[in-house]
Parts: structure tokens; C-alpha cells; sequence
């Protein structure tokens, strides 16, 4: 896996990736064992922090990443595939997005015994973040200059975990949203991807 | 996969008309009402009224700060009952269905709106937090409106400028106003059709079927493995359901303004802390602390300023 597909597979994840990145992305997620399995480590702690069991989980990743492939792979003809192909892209951008590369456990108190192996050892911490990149703080989507990290990492690691959790719950919330202020169904409008 | 929006009406109504209705009654306040709040909250439960009652499709928009979102609302009602769609034009494709809601079906947010009615009684219910302003408004989509100044009387809630159109009370345009007037979120019509909708058939890759939360029913949301409790709400906020006291989720609604409160039991000790994200009106708040030495992480996510959502966490407590 090349540096290259690193910073496009954290972009897709931010969804901040551009067409020519997430299709790169989809053509070699066929041939980098590496790069898939990080992939699908992203969609397993995701899957942990929506409580969704692991075993469905996998399969739709599968399922996700043929069907986005096959979309990216057809050739573009006509208004249909211009219509469908970014469509295809995004639902594969937003199934890893609620994920993101950082050094969760630096949130774990440095007291708590051997809190960091057994982290490392599955890549996903307890609140859901994902350290199979190295516990990288930071954001390496946009364009390729990486950011200089300032603030203190607890503060920029809790700042995550509120934008994440906001992706998490928001569809959830404008269930009730939607029943219970004036607006109709426009809470949805607030949801960044609405899943089924 | 192309979906006539009739198809799944057809579909989804099988489904949906099986769940009951939620009819928790909020508490009814009681104070003094103005001649202009008593006008305004008229307004306010026609409002409420009419966004059930009436048929339309319209095109609407969404804006926050950069992002603009544009969207299909269509609305129809048939034997008592609506049938509701919105369709993103822009973004993701996609769909969410309300099918066979029952017109008699209020929501506690809805209640809340509706005690108006009763305005002519000392009855002044949401007057209690908000101030209210009443005017003409801008035409909007062609309709004459009537413009409904809300300013909150404390510093736990947000103002809007609500425009309602004049003849059937529909809501066609609301600006979620911050700290300084800031406009934080809009939402307004750009067309607006009464009558049942024609659904024209449109691409999208995701339907989604909204929920109906009813107290009858197992929650299908997350439950946790202790019971916890809110010790603090803003006055005039309350539960939009009735969630278990183990589920992992409570939403409060004073009428205009929801949140929600997650909570997530970690297996271990984290650093305390606490964390902000924010886009248009919403803000995310997290944050990490230890209830009767049991590590959680708290989530208020909602249509409320930060220290709203600060002072509701800091109040999350289990029950012993």
C-alpha cells in the first residue's frame, strides 16, 4: 500500500476524497490485500460502534465493495452512468466515513495497565477509534500537505469523537426530530447519509 | 433501482399502519398571556395543524452556512391518514417515507405547539420561554405569510423567524437564529403546489421508512446494562418518547427546539474530557467522565447551544 493510497483511503474516509481519488481507491482495492484489509478493519470498528454484529457487517462490505467497483468499472455512456457513477462512489466514501485515523488511545488514562496492546492488537479501541494507521493525529486530506498538530492531543482526539459521534447519532435523532418540531420531515435534511 | 415513490407507499403503508399512536400528554402551563403571544401561539398550533392536515409537493431548501441542500416534500392525505416524502435533488440519493401516519396522531412536540388552541384560556405554554413578534412576512414560493419573530426568554434555547403562509398556516419558511442573530440554519420553499402530489418518478439509491417511536413497543434502539436518568432539562423540555430507562437514547422537545442524550458504557477508565462539533444548528457534545466509578462517554446531539448540551451531561446520573 503506497503513501498515496493512505491519504486517499483517510480523504474517502473524511469524505474529502475527489472522483480521481476514490476511483483509484475502487480499482486497486481489488489487488491490495493491504489496502483492503485496512479497509475492511474500518467497517469492522465502525460496525462496533453502531453495535451492528460483525459477521453481517463483513458480508455487506463485500457486497459494497463489488457492487461500488462494477459501478466504477462500467463505461461511461450516456446520462445514466453520469448520473449513477458519483452515487456509487459517495455510498462507499459514506460506508467508512464515521471512522477515523487516530491515536485513540491517548483518551485512555496512562495508569490503566496494558490499555494500549490489546488495542493495538485489534486496531479498534473501546469508543471506536481506529489506530491501524499508526495513531497518526492527523487529518492528511487536504491536498497533500499534512497539518501541523497544535493542540493537545486529548482535546483534538475528544473534538473527533464529538464529530464522529454526530455522524453516529444524527440519523437516530431526527427520527424524533422529524415527529416532534415543526419542520416535517427536514430533520433528515441534517443527516450527512441516510441509511436505510 | 428506480422506485415510483407510489410503489412504496403501497409497501411501506402495510408496514407502518400496524404501529398505534404515541398520545403522551405534556404537563399544560399555566401564566399570563399577551395579546401578542396569544396571536402568535394561534398561529403556532394552526401551524402545527396544518403541516398534518394539508396536501402539497414543493420544492424546498436547506441551507447551512455554505451547504445548500435542495429537496422534494411531497405530503398527501387519504382516509385519515398522510403520506409523507422527501426526496434529496442534491447529494445522496435518497428517500425517507412516512406512510399511513394517522391525523390523530400528535406528538409530544406537536401537543406542545397545539396548546395554543387553547390560548384563549390563561393557558400560555411556550410564551413561558419564548417571546414572541408578529408581522407580515416576505411572499414566499407566491403565498402571502405572516412573520412570527421567537426569541428565547433564557440562554437554553435558540430564536427563529418562523414565515407561515397566511392561508393554511403551512410553515414555509424557518431561520434558526444564534448568539448575536447569527443565522445558523434556513430552511425555506422555493415552490409550493397544493393538492395531492403527482410523484414524478426520481432516481434515488436509498429509501428509508422514518420510525415511529411508540411506548408499546421494544425499543429497537441499543439498551445499555444500567438504568441512568437526566437530573436537569431546561424548563419547558420533555421526553419525545418513552424510552426504556436502560435504552442508550432520551429526546426532550420543547415544541421548537430537540436534542437527544446518548449514553455509551466504556469498558475502561478514559481521560476525562469533553468535545464539540457543530454544523448549522446542531451541535454534537461529548464527553467523558466516570458515573458512580462506572466509565461512560455522554452525547447530547440536538438543536441546542453548547451549554445547553454542557449543563444536560453534567446532570446524567445512573440510577443506584
Amino acid at each position: 500500500m503506497t503513501e498515496q493510497l493512505r491519504e486517499s483511503l483517510s480523504a474517502l474516509m473524511d469524505d474529502e476524497a475527489n472522483e480521481l481519488e476514490v476511483r483509484r481507491l475502487l480499482g486497486q482495492l481489488g489487488e491490495d490485500e493491504e489496502l483492503r484489509q485496512t479497509w475492511i478493519r474500518y467497517n469492522l470498528a465502525r460496525s462496533v460502534i453502531s453495535g451492528q454484529p460483525v459477521g453481517r457487517l463483513s458480508m455487506d462490505i463485500s457486497q459494497q465493495v463489488s457492487a461500488a467497483v462494477a459501478a466504477e468499472g462500467a463505461p461511461a455512456s450516456g446520462v445514466w452512468q453520469r448520473m449513477t457513477r458519483p452515487l456509487a462512489s459517495f455510498a462507499v466514501a459514506a460506508s467508512v466515513m464515521t471512522v477515523v485515523v487516530l491515536g485513540g488511545q491517548q483518551l485512555y488514562q496512562a495508569s490503566a495497565p496494558d490499555a494500549a496492546a490489546p488495542v493495538a492488537a485489534t486496531g479498534v479501541s473501546a469508543v471506536g477509534f481506529v489506530n491501524s494507521l499508526g495513531a497518526v493525529p492527523l487529518r492528511a486530506s487536504y491536498g497533500n500537505q499534512a497539518i501541523p498538530e497544535l493542540e493537545p492531543a486529548a482535546r483534538t482526539a475528544y473534538r473527533e469523537l464529538a464529530r464522529q459521534r454526530m455522524y453516529l447519532y444524527m440519523q437516530e435523532h431526527a427520527e424524533h426530530a422529524a415527529l416532534n418540531s415543526p419542520q416535517g420531515l427536514i430533520p433528515f435534511a441534517r443527516v450527512p447519509h441516510i441509511e436505510e | 433501482m428506480v422506485i415510483t415513490a407510489r410503489s412504496l407507499l403501497h409497501a411501506l403503508a402495510v408496514h407502518v399502519a400496524l404501529l398505534a399512536c404515541l398520545t403522551t400528554a405534556p404537563s399544560a402551563l399555566a401564566a399570563a398571556c399577551s395579546d401578542t403571544d396569544t396571536k402568535a401561539l394561534v398561529w403556532l398550533a394552526k401551524m402545527s395543524r396544518s403541516y398534518r392536515e394539508v396536501a402539497y409537493q414543493g420544492v424546498v431548501t436547506f441551507q447551512r452556512g455554505d451547504d445548500l441542500q435542495v429537496m422534494q416534500i411531497e405530503r398527501s392525505v387519504d382516509a385519515g391518514e398522510s403520506h409523507e416524502l422527501l426526496t434529496r435533488l442534491t447529494g445522496q440519493g435518497a428517500q425517507v417515507v412516512r406512510a399511513a401516519h394517522p391525523l390523530d396522531c400528535t406528538h409530544p412536540g406537536q401537543q406542545l405547539l397545539q396548546l395554543g388552541e387553547q390560548a384563549l384560556a390563561p393557558e400560555c405554554g411556550l410564551a413561558e420561554y419564548y417571546r414572541f413578534q408578529v408581522g407580515d412576512g416576505d411572499s414566499i414560493a407566491g403565498r402571502q405569510t405572516v412573520r412570527i419573530g421567537i426569541q428565547p426568554r433564557d440562554m437554553y434555547r435558540y430564536g427563529y423567524v418562523l414565515e407561515l403562509d397566511r392561508e393554511t398556516g403551512l410553515l414555509l419558511r424557518i431561520i434558526t437564529l444564534g448568539r448575536g442573530d447569527q443565522i445558523l440554519e434556513r430552511f425555506q420553499f422555493a415552490d409550493l403546489h397544493y393538492g395531492e402530489p403527482l410523484t414524478p418518478q426520481r432516481h434515488v439509491d436509498t429509501v428509508h421508512p422514518a420510525r415511529h417511536p411508540h411506548p408499546d413497543l421494544v425499543d429497537e434502539g441499543a439498551a445499555l446494562t444500567a438504568p441512568w436518568l437526566v437530573n436537569w432539562l431546561p424548563r419547558g423540555f420533555t421526553l419525545t418518547d418513552s424510552a426504556a430507562a436502560v435504552s442508550a437514547r432520551r429526546t426532550y422537545t420543547d415544541g421548537l427546539a430537540v436534542f437527544s442524550v446518548f449514553l455509551e458504557q466504556l469498558p475502561r477508565e478514559m481521560r476525562p474530557g469533553e468535545g464539540v462539533a457543530r454544523q448549522g444548528s446542531t451541535t454534537s457534545y461529548t464527553r467523558g467522565m466516570s458515573l458512580a466509578g462506572n466509565p461512560v462517554l455522554v452525547t447530547i446531539v440536538g438543536e441546542v447551544p453548547l451549554n445547553t448540551a454542557r449543563m444536560v451531561a453534567d446532570s446524567v446520573r445512573l440510577v443506584p
